[in-house]
């Protein structure tokens, strides 16, 4: 993790500016994570819902999307926990499958957001001048579209599909990468080891990419973490709202629009895809809560 | 401090420039010829000729944005492919609704908010701290539109105390109104409550270690009127900030929100003209909310600047 020390006299910048090390890490991992039991219970549900997604063939045997017209709307039972909707498909198999298109849609698009903001970032922390200047009010500008209105503005110039919705989100939730980057830039930049490594003749992009990126990876994952579930609701507001996963894609916000036309006969139909997408989001949160505790112990 | 607000003012004119010109792009994204994308796929040859003429769409893409900009600060938007109104006019039949939740709401938050943040400020690193922390938690995770679903069964379906869904105006009948919007504006404020209760207590936390809170207790002030007259009143300052960078969250989340309650405020106006096509009424609506936007964190940053004696020196001192 520690920048790496271009000559034994900048150690000592090294080890005073940088991260700690990377026992360090775990050790502290450790302690928080016994400190702070809800914190790994997220972490530990996260990957639960990893395991559901990756492996819902197995899990999920039911087709998802196949419809029985001899079970439309009945309540949970032994074959279907989570009973069967408008169209006789199998709730369970439908909340299991729909983990994968939640994931998809959270993981890219935050993916996506910090694969463009955090060069562009860094860019203009390092460089300052005119191009930072042009790229913060092109950044103000892009922030003052609320999120959803801005989503729901590309998804109308694009067409509605998961893709589409997931570069949406990505799109929206980019400035805070490149605000975020920047700022951290900015503050590293003046730092000991990276003046030294630029003393000892380091081109730009090698200052950028080996001293100063590594040292504002922990805080950007810590970003990521906590927008993860934000990005995952906001797929399921656009599914629900018909703009994103169209069906008979199993999504959960697909599946709770359906849900909201049946609310008095099959109000189970609503229960599930609401549980997940809440307990998805309130693991990735908890799991972030902790994982700022362990990279970051100045900002509690 | 002059010189602090004229350039603060500035960044917003120009914030706003580059939102007009974003949005403007964005519309010539949309596949196909912008006159057909601007007055429909029912208009007839004369209609396109009209909107050609317009717009001066046969002029350099630079002109047709000027010109563009021009019609739109005189408040001219377009109008609707669907109803044929203007663009204007009909945001602003719709937009006292959604101004409406969006105020219930904002009430909902802060009453929720400020109390639960203060509690857990003051008794830190107790029960009521960790619970109003994972209560927050917990409301920060919600989805709000799986909320008001459930709301909607709990409250309409199966207890039958509110109706589920309508709209009567204000000025008609004001229970009734009011019945109406107690299910939105809970599930709506909900949401921001739980973002704001969090800046409150770590904004109180930072104020309740200063030098003259300490001062305050030291005087032998009763601990109640060491939070609400000392601590609070500098302490909410951040939360203010907060609360205007929240605006667009809000709206976003009227849109579902309205969605729902089917209340015919703005948002469902976007999402019905996203899908009958009605570009001329998405891109009004986009404008107008990023616009007011920037304009409503301008006012935030304005009104504190000027009440503020800290910033207001500072901002004066490095000129920004």
């Amino acid at each position: 993790m520690a920048g790496s020390a271009a000559s034994p006299a900048l150690t000592m910048a090294v080890a005073t500016g940088a991260p700690a090390s990377r026992g360090g890490v775990w050790q502290r991992a450790w302690r928080v994570g016994r400190r702070r039991p809800a914190a790994l219970a997220g972490a530990a549900l996260v990957v639960l819902f990893v395991v559901t997604a990756l492996a819902a063939p197995w899990i999920a045997t039911t087709d998802p999307v196949r419809t029985d017209w001899a079970k439309i709307r009945k309540a949970p039972s032994w074959a279907h926990p989570f009973g069967t909707d408008d169209l006789g498909r199998d709730g369970f198999s439908r909340v299991v499958w729909g983990a994968r298109i939640s994931m998809q849609a959270g993981v890219f698009s935050i993916l996506l957001a910090m694969a463009i903001g955090v060069p562009i970032g860094l860019v203009a922390g390092y460089y300052r001048g005119a191009l930072d200047q042009l790229i913060m009010r092109l950044t103000d500008a892009w922030l003052a579209f609320p999120f959803l209105i801005l989503a729901i503005g590309l998804v109308t110039i694009l067409g509605p599909s998961l893709v589409n919705a997931t570069l949406a989100i990505g799109l929206g939730a980019t400035p805070t990468y490149i605000r975020l980057t920047r700022g951290l830039v900015l503050s590293t930049k003046e730092e000991d080891y990276v003046q030294g490594a630029r003393a000892l003749g380091a081109g730009d992009v090698r200052v950028m990419a080996r001293h100063i990126l590594p040292n504002v990876a922990s805080a950007i994952l810590v970003q990521a973490t906590v927008a993860i579930p934000t990005a995952i609701i906001a797929e399921a507001v656009l599914s629900f709202l018909g703009l994103g996963v169209q069906p008979p894609a199993p999504s959960w916000g697909t599946m709770l629009n359906a849900a909201q036309q049946f609310l008095e006969q099959a109000p189970w139909m609503a229960y599930w895809p609401g549980l997940a997408i809440f307990t998805l989001a309130l693991s990735f949160n908890l799991a972030g809560d902790g994982l700022r505790d362990i990279l970051d112990p100045r900002d509690y | 401090m002059i010189e602090f607000l004229v350039r603060r003012a500035l960044i917003s004119a120009l914030t706003l420039l580059i939102i007009s010109l974003i949005v403007f792009t964005g519309v010539r994204l949309i596949p196909g010829d912008p006159a057909r994308v601007l007055a429909g796929t029912d208009a007839d040859a004369s209609g396109l000729e009209e909107v050609r003429e317009k717009y001066g769409l046969r002029d350099p893409i630079p002109v047709q944005y000027a010109r563009w900009l021009g019609l739109a600060l005189r408040g001219d938007l377009g109008e609707s492919i669907r109803t044929r109104t203007s663009v204007a006019w009909t945001v602003a039949i719709k937009a006292p609704i959604t101004l409406e939740l969006a105020a219930l709401s904002l009430l909902v938050a802060i009453a929720l908010a400020v109390p639960a943040g203060v509690i857990a400020a003051v008794h830190r690193n107790t029960f009521w701290d960790v619970l109003a922390s994972g209560v927050s938690l917990c409301g920060v995770s919600v989805p709000n539109f799986w909320l008001g679903i459930m709301l909607i069964l709990l409250v309409s379906v199966r207890l039958g105390w509110l109706p589920a869904s309508g709209f009567v105006p204000l000025a008609e009948d004001v229970a009734g109104n009011l019945k109406r919007m107690v299910m939105p504006s809970l599930v709506l404020g909900t949401g921001l409550a739980a973002v704001l209760m969090r800046q409150t207590r770590n904004a109180m936390i930072e104020v309740l270690s200063a030098d003259y809170v300490r001062t305050a207790r030291a005087k032998g002030l009763a601990q109640r009127a060491v939070v609400v007259r000392h601590a609070l009143r500098n302490g909410l300052i951040p939360v203010v900030t907060i609360l205007g960078l929240q605006m667009g969250a809000l709206m976003g989340g009227a849109v579902v929100t309205e969605q729902i309650f089917v209340l015919p405020g703005f948002g469902r106006l976007i999402v019905e003209a996203v899908f009958t096509r009605d570009y001329p009424v998405v891109q009004g609506v986009v404008l107008i909310t990023a616009s007011s936007y920037v304009l409503i964190n301008l006012l935030v940053d304005v009104s504190y600047t000027v009440l503020n004696p800290r910033i207001r020196i500072r901002g004066a001192a490095d000129g920004g």
